[in-house]
């Protein structure tokens, strides 16, 4: 099959290699690249790049999506009241839950307590000509059933939020693992150098909120370059990329060049290849003090397409305006934009809770998927919507305590096969009977979309070669087109 | 376009990196095992042959010679020495139809990578202990021709000559001194400074210079940066609702330790076991903290067994990292494949930490109920903990106290004065008179009307009666939004200070308290005829008996803000004082509301007072009423009537306002004092190894503590001994331990070259690198323990070499000889680590706050909703004020779940788990941060203010000064001409727009510069190009 490839062996050289150990430039790679872009241009005087053109060569895969956009409904939505109609629960609703399902496994808040049924809150209907049930709490995705993949069968390892979110991140609970966005980062590089390649947007609805971390985002042992940067909902869209008051743009830009003829003369009379990255990312950083302020200016988009997504307010920090912020992104280049909706965690009030959530997300959803389809982009953009974990179909007082044994959640375009249902619960929900998909097979088959073979994007670190699938994973065919 | 671009960007990329390689082993030495070969297998063969019996395939092992020279169970011969042909490993990686490694591996081996193997094994297959585990010994230092050299040079400079290079020439002296003060103290030399250096003429200048530096306070907080990275000390807890912890006075002790050079065996006895030394100080217990600083939670619907498995599995990933250099992670789960750690070395050194007190879920639910944390919300600490004086908050304390000394003074001064002696005179005869009536200077309050209600509605149901001494009976506990609404009409009218008297009545079954008790809120008002209400304002509460609160782990001082009751043991009453910020005296027809809330409070009773104090529980004290009646009265009675007369009447309302601005300032000194989380041993719990690292498989057998089996005199509990922390500690310093030397002088080593000697600090095992210098960290490390393990007399040696003071201008003639400059044939430059960066830029600007050594943590201003998705608690980041904003960063509060930016941007870790080394990137993020970061931005007006306001009269005598500052240099003419330009554009632009200058002058705490705006607008500018460059961020 391949030969010996040494680029990529260069690149899965420990990450201290490849970063700082070479003296002579960000690594030999980075130092090679400003020679090849250098000879290119001819010119001594060029700038050097300081982008990141991502450290596979080529595709492993056929290229099915060329980005990724993960609506994670933090907290834990109900597979009960979204995706998986289980009419034998309601049958059973109020009486004990058998115990033949729950023995010895472990749960969260409902660990020693007496288990009953609960059942579901809500109708579900046949949507789009696949028929797929989906819950009447969410109409508007309803209408683009034709365009899902429901994963009905989806099983995780952790319980509790913090970890869940950081093995559905990250594929494991250790901390310094990359988060998924910053492995595409780092394999694939970016579309676009004006803005972080990995972006995160956080939205939280009226209940059910629960705390979530940066190290969700983080790039863990990778450089730091890869870690998700998120945007803020008020002030600078993303850290400091405001000029300070009293300093516009021009007067910015001549600082800028100044700093840049200051590096300049440094670097004439002293070795230093940092220099020049230096004054590139500079320039990159000026690049995007322009480009944030017009991405997050919604000024040209027509009322119509604000009402497709019920924006109230453009900017306003909502799911909804977030959806279409994530659509501008998209359109931008970016790689991997995760929108997190806080808003999920019923441990009571599920009925209220889940009303509410899905009033929150449900036509922004459905709009980002018919506006992306509409402009021809849904073909190469992943959509995957879910929590980190599920809930139980036994009642926590008025609600539902965390489930991982069974939950449901959908992935839309970018190569995967539309208007179907992967998998299975049991018949009352609680565990996943038909084609279990675990976290590493999701992340597999992400990948797969993507055109990279999880078993051959690494890094070095503490001697280990460092997946994100760890040891695990299989591409989950059933989910493909 | 793209595809042609990157081809050769990759082409390139193996060229620089291999071709130096291949250059190296081309040179006729003989195979190195160590340096050639065991750095392939562990990559390409121990996976499948290697230690771990489960993934072993066809018998065959490598990593041990003599079981490479036996027979596998297929009837292969592995290695035969001197005889590659006869070797199956020889011809199965030169088999290209079934090759070794196979290839769905994708780890295929290069044609040299396949020579070297044959070589090795014509040469013998000799192998050789792993470098990092074998016994240490301290090498000869090699022979040099001019005599005495530091060992350092000479190790150097030997393999240098091999390959035939000279070293760099020494660096400038001014550019050498500024290194120094960097690395050493993370400050750069002040102007004086260097000029003191640069004069000093005497051959060792440099090396006072090194002394003054090592014997700066500035050095320990610079070593701390680099330990507390190792030791994952923050300010937060990490998982779920990342809630403050209580730990501050532990890193004080790192910075005394590194400040008063505690040896490091005692240094790593003292964290990790030093509460069970005989007679631990407090100081040994506040070491402690070190095995506390792992992650925790309190999540509701965590597993407490769950979670006490995470937290021992990452004590033994930290431990193994900080003095083993070691990866034992992977340990959890199955034997490692690379090293001999085995799943059992593992646990057994988990076992040692199993007497560590800890809780694995911090809460008391429901599902799991816990009576040590019984009452505990999201706000509470997370013991255990010990109160330790904290000589920040002491000296903080002290200046508070004098300020409250000097300002009561001067009222009592002030009250002598003929004009307020005769208002006090006045004020005098009123309250005699009214004592006369109320003689304890309390009047009981009857109510005239008292109801229980829920926002406006009033619960008829449920009457509130009360009894002819005033006293209130609710009956019920309240439920959740129900309150007290009563209504007093007081005699005559005057009130400074209300006073809560709560009945405690022990519950008949104990059991049926319920903590948390809601808080006692007691909001006070006035309504007049006409029924409008005016809400009364309260400057401080405090009450006789209270139960502690807390906000985000922080304890409040008083009960202004609720008063938290003690669980009732037995019949009591307590008693709670308000004081009013403006006394009031109410007209005819008013009435006093107060509004009290609180589920536990069944019965009470008030009174008011027309009398204040200076605390709430002295008003109307004996003493009090004592110099008030006494006819003659001692200089102390009449100091405590001067006092009482303005607290009674806020005569002076400034000054009034004043003092209780001094006493919240007091409060927050808490009389010096400081909690601190710390080892408490406890039985220890079993440690079961956990099959594939579950915690809810117990087939594993139950381990005890004993040190890693692949390191030498290995030390075992035994049923009758069972083997402490502190054996551990013990073992670890021991002369037997040859790793922990290497592991902390390796990474010692990276602070002072940017690189260590074996480059992957956290790895020493056989994946990791094989030291640039191996008998230079042999020899360093053993130098290490032959001194007595001082930290201080390695670094000592290691900055005053000749290696370490060569210029750092990278010598592009070596850059195919040596890419990574490993030889070290010059210094590298190194980007200053984040704290530094900051550090470095309030230094040069004059902003930066020397004036206490340690403390509480300090907040730099942050982007505001930072923490939006934080909760439990949701929690504002409030920027420290001028008294706290421009201390170090060692200092700033690090957040794990959300770093400041600023930090974050510029690669320090969030300290999750054990971080022995930082990336050091250079990214678009770090511009922004340093355009744009208000704490920068203010720096660089503060630093113009610096300029401006210095002997310096014209642009050039004035851009000199910045250098100096700056730099430590004078501009070059290239520099000047341009750099005056832009002065001249910038001042245009400001002049044309005063208004932006006047904002642009605005931004921080830093009081504002006066003159003229255009000028310092345009310097503003001019030190923002400055602290933007790289050569001010980077030690050169």
């Amino acid at each position: 099959m391949s030969p010996f490839d040494p680029t990529a062996h260069a690149l899965s050289v420990n990450r201290r290699t490849f970063l700082t150990q070479s003296a002579y430039g960000l690594g030999g790679i980075a130092y090679a690249l400003l020679r090849s872009k250098l000879s290119a241009a001819s010119a001594a005087s060029a700038t050097p790049p300081a982008g990141w053109n991502g450290a596979l060569r080529e595709a492993h895969l056929p290229v099915r999506a060329k980005r990724i956009i993960f609506l994670c409904m933090a907290g834990g939505p109900s597979q009960l009241e979204t995706f998986d109609w289980k009419p034998k629960l309601k049958a059973l609703d109020g009486q004990p839950f058998p115990a033949s399902f729950t023995a010895g496994q472990q749960l969260a808040q409902l660990q020693n307590m007496v288990l009953k049924a609960r059942g579901p809150i809500a109708s579900f209907s046949k949507r789009g000509q696949a028929g797929i049930e989906v819950s009447d709490l969410f109409p508007h995705i309803g209408s683009v059933a034709d365009n899902l993949c429901v994963v009905r069968s989806m099983q995780t390892e952790q319980i509790n939020h913090d970890t869940a979110h950081a093995f559905m991140n990250t594929g494991s609970i250790i901390k310094g693992r990359p988060s998924i966005g910053s492995w595409l980062l780092y394999g694939l590089g970016a579309e676009t150098q004006d803005l972080p390649g990995f972006i995160v947007l956080t939205s939280q609805g009226k209940t059910g909120q629960q705390p979530i971390s940066a190290r969700q985002w983080s790039s863990g042992v990778l450089p730091s370059r890869f870690q998700g940067i998120q945007f803020q909902a008020r002030g600078d869209a993303v850290h400091y990329v405001g000029n300070p008051e009293g300093v516009c743009q021009s007067t910015q830009r001549q600082v800028i060049d100044e700093v840049r003829r200051m590096n300049g003369l440094l670097a004439a009379g002293t070795h230093d290849p940092e220099i020049a990255t230096r004054i590139a990312q500079y320039e990159l950083a000026f690049k995007m003090q322009t480009s944030v302020p017009d991405l997050t200016d919604f000024k040209n988009e027509p009322q119509s397409m604000l009402d497709l997504y019920g924006v109230k307010e453009p900017g306003d920090g909502s799911y909804a305006s977030n959806c279409l912020l994530a659509r501008r992104l998209a359109e931008r280049g970016v790689r991997m934009i995760q929108l997190y909706h806080r808003a999920w965690d019923h441990h009571d009030n599920l009925e209220g809770g889940m009303k509410s959530g899905a009033q929150d997300v449900d036509q922004a959803t459905a709009a980002l998927i018919t506006d992306l389809k509409q402009r021809g982009m849904l073909d190469d953009t992943l959509i995957l919507w879910g929590g980190e974990f599920g809930r139980t179909p036994m009642g926590q007082g008025t609600g539902r305590d965390h489930h991982i044994l069974g939950f449901s959640v959908f992935m839309a375009g970018g190569g995967v096969k539309a208007g179907t249902v992967y998998g299975a619960t049991d018949e009352l929900g609680y565990r996943a009977v038909e084609n279990p998909v675990n976290v590493h097979d999701l992340h597999a088959t992400m990948l797969a979309l993507m055109g990279v073979d999880h078993r051959r994007l690494s890094t070095k670190f503490q001697g280990l070669d460092v997946r994100l699938t760890g040891i695990a994973g299989e591409v989950v065919k059933g989910l493909m087109a | 376009m793209m595809a042609l671009f990157r081809s050769t960007f990759f082409i390139f990329g193996c060229l620089v990196l291999f071709g130096a390689a291949a250059r190296m082993t081309a040179a006729p030495e003989k195979i190195s095992f160590n340096r050639d070969i065991r750095p392939i297998m562990s990559d390409t063969c121990f996976h499948c042959h290697g230690f771990d019996a489960k993934t072993r395939e066809a018998g065959m092992r490598l990593d041990l010679r003599a079981e490479a020279l036996k027979l596998t169970k297929t009837e292969a011969l592995p290695i035969v020495p001197g005889k590659p042909d006869d070797s199956e490993i020889i011809s199965r990686i030169f088999d290209d139809s079934d090759p070794m490694p196979p290839i769905d591996a994708h780890k295929p081996l290069t044609a040299e990578q396949k020579e070297l193997f044959r070589r090795w094994v014509a040469e013998g297959a000799v192998y050789e202990p792993h470098w990092a585990y074998a016994p240490l010994l301290q090498p000869s230092v090699p022979m040099q021709k001019r005599g005495d050299v530091n060992p350092i040079d000479a190790f150097v400079r030997a393999r240098l000559a091999e390959k035939k290079i000279k070293p760099s020439p020494e660096a400038e002296k001014f550019r050498l001194f500024r290194r120094a003060a960097l690395d050493l103290t993370g400050l750069p030399p002040t102007p004086e400074e260097m000029a003191m250096f640069l004069y000093d003429h005497s051959p060792d200048a440099y090396e006072k210079q090194v002394e003054r530096l090592l014997a700066s306070p500035r050095h320990g907080e610079r070593m701390a940066v680099w330990w507390l990275d190792i030791a994952r000390f923050t300010d937060t807890v990490g998982f779920h609702g990342d809630q403050n912890q209580r730990i501050f006075p532990y890193r004080d002790y790192v910075i005394r330790a590194f400040n008063t050079n505690k040896r490091f065996d005692q240094f790593t006895i003292e964290q990790l076991a030093g509460d069970l030394l005989p007679n631990p100080t407090i100081e040994q217990r506040v070491a402690t903290g070190y095995n506390r600083l792992n992650m925790m939670t309190r999540e509701g619907g965590a597993q407490p067994k769950e979670y006490l498995a995470k937290y021992g599995a990452e004590r033994v990933r930290s431990v193994a990292a900080a003095w083993f250099g070691s990866t034992f992670g992977c340990a959890e789960c199955h034997d490692h494949k690379f090293d001999p750690i085995k799943t059992r070395d593992f646990y057994e050194l988990q076992s040692f930490f199993a007497d560590v007190k800890q809780y694995g879920v911090y809460g008391d639910y429901d599902y799991s109920r816990n009576p040590d944390l019984k009452g505990f919300n999201n706000d509470f600490p997370f013991p255990p903990e010990i109160e330790v004086e904290s000589p920040y908050l002491v000296a903080r304390h002290a200046r508070a106290q004098d300020e409250i000394t000097a300002h009561v003074n001067a009222m009592r001064q002030h009250a002598q004065t003929p004009a307020a002696a005769a208002r006090m005179a006045t004020w005098l005869d009123d309250m005699r008179s009214y004592l006369g009536r109320v003689p304890s200077g309390w009047e009981p309050l009857r109510a005239n009307k008292a109801e229980l209600r829920k926002g406006d509605k009033v619960i008829t149901e449920r009457p509130v009666t009360v009894e002819t001494d005033g006293t209130v009976c609710g009956g019920q506990p309240l439920a959740n939004r129900e309150f007290y609404r009563i209504t007093f009409q007081p005699d005559g009218g005057r009130i400074t200070a209300l006073r809560l008297d709560v009945m405690l009545e022990p519950p008949a079954d104990p059991m049926e308290w319920k903590w948390p008790p809601s808080n006692v809120m007691l909001i006070p008002s006035v309504q007049c005829a006409e029924g409008e209400v005016r809400k009364l304002d309260v400057v401080y509460a405090d009450a006789t008996v209270k139960a502690p609160r807390f906000v985000n782990g922080a304890e409040l001082h008083g009960v202004t803000a609720g008063w938290r009751l003690p669980e009732p043991t037995k019949r009591d009453t307590i008693t709670g004082v308000w004081l009013l910020s403006k006394p009031v005296t109410l007209a005819a027809g008013e009435s006093l509301v107060v509004i009290i809330s609180g589920e536990t409070l069944p019965k009470f009773r008030m009174s008011t007072s027309r009398l204040g104090a200076r605390d709430p529980l002295d008003v109307a004290s004996a003493a009090t009423l004592a110099a008030l009646t006494a006819p003659q009265r001692s200089p102390s009675q009449q100091a405590l009537l001067a006092d009482t007369w303005l607290m009674s009447t806020a005569d002076d309302t400034a000054a009034f306002a004043r003092y209780h601005k001094l006493v919240a300032k007091l409060n927050d000194t808490c009389r010096g004092k400081a909690w601190s989380m710390i080892t408490e041993a406890m039985e220890p719990i079993a440690v079961r190894v956990l099959p594939r690292g579950n915690w809810q498989d117990e087939s594993g057998p139950v381990v005890l503590p004993a040190t890693p089996s692949f390191l030498p005199s290995r030390q075992e509990s035994t049923p009758e001994k069972r083997l402490t922390r502190l054996d551990l500690a013990r073992w670890i310093v021991s002369p037997e331990n040859p790793i922990t030397a290497r592991a902390v002088t390796n990474r010692l080593w990276a602070l002072y070259f940017g690189t260590a000697l074996s480059a992957a600090v956290d790895d020493l095992g056989s994946q990791g690198e094989l030291p640039s210098h191996p008998e230079l960290l042999d020899w360093l490390a053993s130098e290490f323990r032959r001194s007595g393990w001082d930290m201080r007399h390695l670094i000592r040696l290691i900055v005053t070499s000749a290696t370490y003071r060569q210029s750092s201008s990278l010598r592009p003639e070596l850059r195919d000889i040596d890419p990574s400059n490993r030889l070290l044939a010059s210094q590298n430059p190194r980007r200053l680590e984040a704290e530094f960066v900051r550090d470095n830029a309030l230094s040069i600007s004059g902003l930066l706050d020397l004036r206490d050594i340690g403390g509480p943590s300090a907040k730099p201003y942050q982007p505001s909703d930072y923490y939006v998705a934080l909760q439990f608690p949701e929690r504002d980041y409030l920027a420290s004020d001028a008294d706290a904003q421009w201390r170090r960063g060692v200092y700033s509060h690090w957040q794990r779940a959300f770093l400041h930016p600023m930090l974050a941007n510029f690669d320090a870790p969030s300290r999750d788990e054990c971080a022995a080394a930082r990336n050091v990137s250079n990214t678009p993020q770090q511009a922004l941060t340093l355009l744009n970061d208000p704490s920068f931005v203010e720096a660089a007006r503060a630093f113009a203010g610096r300029i401006l306001a210095a002997d310096a009269h014209d642009d050039t005598a004035r851009l000199d000064l910045a250098f100096h500052l700056a730099l430590s240099r004078p501009p070059q003419r290239t520099e000047r001409e341009s750099l005056t330009k832009f002065l001249v554009a910038q001042r245009e632009i400001y002049r044309a727009d005063y208004p932006s200058a006047e904002k642009l002058l605005r931004i921080g705490l830093a009081p504002v510069v006066g003159g003229d705006l255009v000028e310092a607008a345009a310097w503003t500018q001019l030190a923002r190009v400055l602290l933007n460059t790289q050569e001010v961020i980077t030690r050169y």
